[in-house]
């Protein structure tokens, strides 16, 4: 991806447009990395960047640059939407005990079924299925939340960062861990993790492939989910770019249109992904419940 | 390892920290105040359902078995009805030829012996009479012989006679 960015940015560069504009990679780099707020947004962006420069500026425990971007706000936009909306529904979904007729009520419900119907079930026991979906639930909305405002002009995909991905995939991580010591022992992950029935002299091979699987498992969560939100706005912003490239009419016609098409697609991807990385979570964590 | 420091691969400590924290957050808030509510009342419901469900199914087959019944006792006793109205439409129509018969048979017994007694009484009279007659001719004959006494006697005699027959009359 990074090549084709920079072969489409030295085509661009070489196309003799002059050096006044921007290239599209500077462009395309803005819109899907992550930088420091200091400044914007009615003054919220300066206060913003006050904390930064005052509170966090130094690093902590020397790694981890703790300054609030605006990947971090829209995390916090996803939460704060997740909390106005599920915290009233709770209370809605508990004083209707037959089912409300509010059709935004529904509407929740029918994907809270869906997390549940798609989800959990068929990765878990009955008995811990009531146990594992507020996680599940947690999760799936968080990333739903984070992809579709991703979506919204003027806002940022935090799911299409590395960094943003990573940190669900190592939660996810840690639950595959820490389910497995709980439910099979502390020395699940010597004995548990590879499947019965293997001769004893493959058995070092196979622990090895195995651990290091509990390992891809998430990494593969991670690119999986990043890709696709990257991928889409890339294309978004690039179709949108070709009309400035061009200077016609025509091309701005063919771009919108084709920029919308991909929007649509996108809409759906963010929905989708958002299924698979919840999906493939609860099967990562429901299969280290039992031996293999 | 350049790339996880620089440009679109770039993983940031910071923001990866912040993730975690977000979603933590994020978790600990709707974990007592939305998640767990929500499970629990759709769960509840869900049961709710699945048992009305169950019950709702029970009843019908239950239904059903009563209605299955019902029909039964109803052709029952229809047929018993008719069995019933069948059986004492015989009976009447016994009991009636017999009513006719005994009828028949005592009008024919009375008529014999009012017969009977017509008979009886008939040759009780014509006995009577025979007997009567008998006393008469003798009288007759006895005064036929003490007939020529005298004329007196004779006419008063006769006269006699005429009077006792005239009072057996």
């Amino acid at each position: 991806m990074l090549r084709f960015l920079q072969f489409v940015n030295s085509y661009v560069s070489s196309g003799g447009k002059g050096g006044e504009e921007e290239s599209i990679y500077d462009i395309v780099m803005h819109h899907i990395t992550d930088h420091p707020i200091t400044e914007g947004f009615f003054g919220i962006g300066d206060l913003i960047g006050e904390i930064n420069n005052t509170y966090l500026n130094k690093k902590l425990f020397g790694i981890f640059d703790m300054r609030i971007t605006k990947w971090v706000i829209m995390l916090w936009v996803a939460l704060f939407l997740a909390v106005i909306i599920f915290v009233p529904l709770a209370k809605r979904i508990k004083k209707d005990i037959m089912g409300s007729k509010s059709k935004w009520v529904n509407f929740w419900e029918s994907l809270i079924g869906f997390v549940h119907d798609e989800i959990v079930e068929p990765n878990f026991d009955h008995k811990y299925i009531k146990k594992a979906m507020p996680y599940f639930l947690n999760l799936f909305f968080f990333i739903l939340f984070a992809n579709f405002i991703g979506l919204i002009p003027g806002m940022a995909t935090s799911t299409g960062n590395l960094a943003v991905t990573a940190g669900l995939a190592v939660i996810t991580l840690i639950c595959v861990i820490a389910v497995g010591t709980v439910r099979q022992g502390p020395f699940w992950i010597i004995k548990g993790i590879v499947p019965h029935g293997v001769p004893l002299f493959l058995f070092p091979l196979l622990w090895v492939i195995e651990l290091l699987g509990i390992f891809i498992k998430p990494f593969a969560l991670t690119i999986r989910l990043f890709a696709n939100m990257t991928a889409g706005h890339i294309v978004i912003i690039i179709f949108l770019y070709l009309s400035i490239m061009f200077q016609s009419y025509f091309v701005g016609l063919g771009s919108i249109t084709g920029s919308l098409m991909i929007y649509l697609l996108e809409l759906l991807v963010a929905f989708i992904q958002a299924y698979i990385f919840a999906s493939l979570s609860a099967m990562y964590i429901g299969s280290s419940m039992h031996a293999h | 390892m350049d790339f996880i420091k620089e440009g679109l691969l770039r993983v940031d400590p910071g923001l990866f920290l912040w993730t975690i924290i977000t979603f933590m957050v994020l978790m600990l808030i709707l974990w007592k105040m939305a998640w767990k509510p929500i499970v629990d009342a759709l769960d509840a419901r869900s049961e709710r359902i699945r048992g009305d469900i169950e019950s709702a199914d029970r009843k019908r087959i239950e239904a059903e078995k009563l209605l299955a019944q019902h029909k039964e006792m109803m052709d029952r006793a229809k047929d018993e009805a008719a069995e019933i109205i069948a059986k004492s439409k015989i009976e009447a129509e016994k009991i009636r030829n017999e009513i006719i018969e005994k009828a028949n048979n005592d009008s024919r017994e009375l008529a014999e012996r009012a017969k009977q007694e017509i008979k009886l009484a008939k040759e009780e009279a014509l006995a009577e009479i025979k007997s009567e007659i008998v006393n008469i001719s003798t009288e007759i004959a006895s005064k036929i012989i003490n007939k020529n006494l005298n004329p007196e006697d004779q006419k008063s005699l006769v006269q006699e006679t005429l009077d006792k027959l005239r009072t057996v009359q």
